[in-house]
């Protein structure tokens, strides 16, 4: 009893500390609290450098702003004082900065440094559009690289707007014409003509054909550019399609197979078929963009200074200092919340499940696959296993040595299944990485040998409830927030072994006994 | 809002007891870990009812190499019928019954089976074909033939009565049989039906299949309703006896009634069901109260 009521004080103790622990950083939290919630953060660096001519010399790019899907912030330039900057301001909403030098055969350089923080944005495109206002004229017009009014895309566009029921279909077929053009990193222009021509395209003719075709069929289109961010430097830029679909300008990659999607690490700069950077002709001149990943919590606006001196304890230095990649500590930090909720799904609710951790285990492999996919191909490997092991269970073959061919073929069929969707690009055959084939693996294991020790019927309830326990796993654990969280306040896994303790005192009934017993309970009423 | 998560209502209003509150209640205090053993290891418990002259089927032989089948099987041919059993095995597998027919072979469902055949099964019981892995040793014992009372209700298969102790004390008890569906098999989930006992009165009570009561077995009209059970003092006395000699106090005994030898222990069992709760429409909660 003596020792029973210590751990019961230590227990009440530990609790307290980690509340105490959380509600010291709530406050700050709360009113860092950032509704932008970005995907991606980066610091973008454009470096430029250059000699000057011979007469004023000048260079000019396009800036980001802020949009409703990306924002800007903390601008800084550094540029020797011999240049003098502006900033402009262009009709068609584009933002323009100008350096300007007047001396003669000297060395520049240019730093123009802000922090770019996106979030991917689906659009939902309607089957049948409204027809444009009249604003809009221009987006229908022919330029010279665009040529919307020409024969060879005018026959184009007819035959791919042939047969089809409403104008997402067409706009579909455009778009499905243009991914399929085999993409190259042709530096010389390629107009939208070209590009149908010679059967191969960078982003910049694809996004022309892909405007050209728009505009001939009465859909305004325009030419979006900027540039794929990345953890790295570069040099390319990239451009991609907008057509406007009820007074909305909608992205379509047709090169990166983006129908209606931008992702968070596009970086938008410009609107309209311009080139990134303009410069007087005949100088010297080179320049990289350099991007660094920032490490972020998601719904908070602190930067990483901010985030270490929250008061407390925090898992911040970890991901900061790139101690654990960050998908290994979401892992860990995700896996005792997964153990309690299969222990919760366990005792309260009376679910039999293979292993205690393994629903979790597999509602990570399940993050790796998408859900659909992943829950197929599992379904689907474990009934093939146990389809093989019958035969072997008839031959009479001891429990180890029938495990090693279980799991043989197993591996086989994945390695297989794998170099099948390569060869035809069935992207969801092809996801099965390290980790997920080990948790399938194990799976299969504990699920050949249920049906040895329970048998086949018992052995497949079993798998159904594992399903249904994996389901509500990836539904918590594929919460973007929860990893965030857990690394703000670490204190819940201590919360969580006192949670736990009450719940292994827990002698209540469990649901499915409800259902068990429910002749005696209701007789007892 | 919690009392919905926590079915505290339902569980306070009847005597059921659940997975958890069995474990937590029922085995884990009164059922050390150490000691499954002696319940899990047929040959184990039944040294220990020897030892304390509890009746049960009589061993015959105990194999634990493979180098003494031969010798063994010979010194088995003196009886008439056999029982080969792994002694770790769960669930009734590997379990053979081989009789001797008028020329003097050995039958096994209704076919001949050579020495032969049941070396290799002898073999492949140590080799822990039947205990997931490990290694195992065969137990052959005495056939036990099922006394008469029970071919009035249903004529085939083995019927056993399960009695629960706590501490020493049977509190609840059912008659499992077979039915035409069950393939033999006794148990309650497969296929098989349990019917409730009367401790005080020795009677059997209704008859339950998991999902409804009647006063018949499924596959005959003899009404098993209030049928008195012939030995219930001695089932009673044996199950006293099997839990005094077990350092183990939350027990589900399995008793057989032998045609010549009157009750016999099966075997026990540590983490016994919750269904004989459905069987006798009663909680275990509410019978435990009543005994202290």
């Amino acid at each position: 009893m003596n020792s029973k009521t210590n751990l019961k004080i230590a227990l009440t103790l530990i609790s307290i500390i980690a509340i105490i622990s959380i509600g010291l950083k709530i406050k700050p939290i709360l009113n860092n609290y950032d509704n932008f919630n970005p995907e991606k953060v980066y610091k973008i660096n454009y470096k430029f450098f250059f000699k000057s001519g011979d007469k004023n010399t000048s260079l000019k790019t396009y800036i980001p702003s802020s949009n409703p899907r990306q924002r800007i912030s903390k601008e800084s330039i550094k540029n020797d004082t011999t240049l003098s900057f502006t900033k402009k301001e262009e009709i068609g909403e584009n933002l323009r900065a100008i350096w300007n030098t007047e001396e003669k055969n000297t060395y520049h350089s240019v730093d123009y440094e802000f922090v770019f923080e996106g979030k991917g944005r689906n659009f939902r495109i309607p089957k049948v559009f409204n027809v444009a206002s009249g604003k809009y004229r221009k987006y229908l017009k022919p330029t010279q690289n665009i040529q919307s009014d020409n024969e060879i895309i005018n026959e184009l566009a007819t035959q791919l707007g042939q047969n089809t029921k409403n104008d997402k279909e067409v706009i579909k077929n455009i778009f499905d014409y243009v991914y399929a053009i085999p993409s190259a990193p042709i530096i010389t222009l390629t107009d939208a003509v070209t590009a149908i021509e010679q059967n191969r395209a960078s982003c910049n003719g694809k996004s022309r054909l892909f405007v050209a075709l728009s505009r001939n069929l009465g859909y305004p289109a325009r030419i979006r550019g900027g540039i794929i961010v990345e953890n790295t430097d570069k040099r390319t830029s990239h451009a991609w399609t907008e057509v406007l679909i009820n007074e909305t300008w909608v992205p379509f990659d047709a090169l990166n197979n983006h129908f209606g999607y931008l992702p968070a690490n596009y970086l938008e700069l410009y609107r309209g078929d311009k080139s990134l950077i303009t410069h007087t002709t005949g100088i010297q001149f080179d320049y990289t963009y350099k991007m660094d990943e920032v490490n972020h919590i998601s719904f908070l606006k602190m930067n990483s200074e901010e985030l270490h001196d929250l008061p407390g304890f925090s898992l911040w230095h970890l991901i900061d200092k790139n101690v654990i990649p960050s998908g290994a500590l979401h892992l860990l930090l995700l896996l005792p919340i997964g153990g309690f909720l299969v222990a919760f799904l366990r005792n309260i609710v009376g679910l039999k499940t293979f292993g205690v951790f393994l629903p979790v285990l597999i509602a990570f492999s399940l993050l790796h696959t998408g859900f659909v996919s992943g829950i197929a191909i599992f379904v689907g490997l474990i009934t093939f296993i146990g389809l093989i092991s019958y035969p072997f269970d008839n031959l009479g073959l001891l429990y180890t040595p029938k495990l090693v061919i279980s799991l043989t073929t197993m591996v086989s069929v994945i390695l297989l299944a794998t170099h099948f969707g390569i060869r035809n690009n069935i992207e969801w055959l092809t996801k099965l990485t390290f980790f997920p084939i080990i948790i399938l693996t194990i799976s299969a294991e504990r699920f050949s040998r249920s049906t040895l020790e329970d048998g086949y019927i018992k052995a497949i309830d079993k798998l159904f409830q594992t399903l249904i326990a994996t389901s509500i796993s990836y539904l918590i654990l594929s919460l973007s927030w929860l990893p965030s969280v857990l690394v703000l306040f670490p204190e819940i896994s201590l919360l969580i072994i006192a949670s736990s303790t009450l719940l292994g005192r827990y002698i209540g009934i469990r649901w499915i006994e409800l259902f068990r017993f429910k002749p005696l309970l209701k007789a007892e009423k | 809002m919690f009392s919905i998560i926590f079915n505290k209502k339902s569980t306070a209003a009847s005597g059921v007891i659940g997975l958890n509150e069995r474990n937590i209640r029922l085995i884990y205090p009164n059922n050390p870990k150490k000691h499954y053993p002696l319940a899990d290891d047929k040959v184990l418990t039944k040294e220990i009812l020897h030892q304390y002259n509890i009746p049960c089927a009589e061993t015959y032989a105990v194999i634990e190499y493979n180098s003494d089948i031969k010798e063994a099987w010979k010194s088995c041919q003196q009886y008439n019928s056999v029982a080969i059993k792994p002694a770790n095995g769960s669930g009734g597998g590997g379990i053979k019954i081989l009789k001797k027919d008028k020329n003097d072979n050995w039958i096994s469902n209704g076919e001949i089976i050579t020495d032969r055949q049941v070396f290799q099964h002898m073999a492949s019981i140590i080799m822990g074909f039947f205990s997931l892995g490990s290694h195992d040793r065969v137990l052959v014992e005495e056939c036990i033939e099922p006394h008469p009372f029970f071919c009035e209700i249903y004529p085939q298969g083995v019927p056993d009565f399960r009695i629960i102790t706590l501490n020493k004390t049977p509190l609840m008890g059912m008659l499992r049989m077979p039915t035409d569906r069950s393939d033999g098999k006794a148990n309650l989930h497969q296929n098989g039906v349990g019917i409730g006992v009367d401790m005080k009165e020795g009677r059997l009570l209704e008859v339950y299949d998991g999902k409804e009561y009647s006063n018949h077995h499924p596959d005959s009209t003899f009404l098993v309703n209030g049928t008195p059970i012939p030995y219930w003092k001695e089932i009673l006395e044996i199950s006293v006896a099997t839990a005094k000699a077990f350092p183990l106090n939350y027990l589900g005994i399995d008793i057989v009634i032998d045609k010549n030898k009157g009750p016999q222990i099966m075997e026990i069992n540590v983490r016994p069901g919750l269904g004989i709760q459905l069987v006798n429409k009663t909680g275990l909660k509410e019978v435990i109260k009543r005994a202290i």
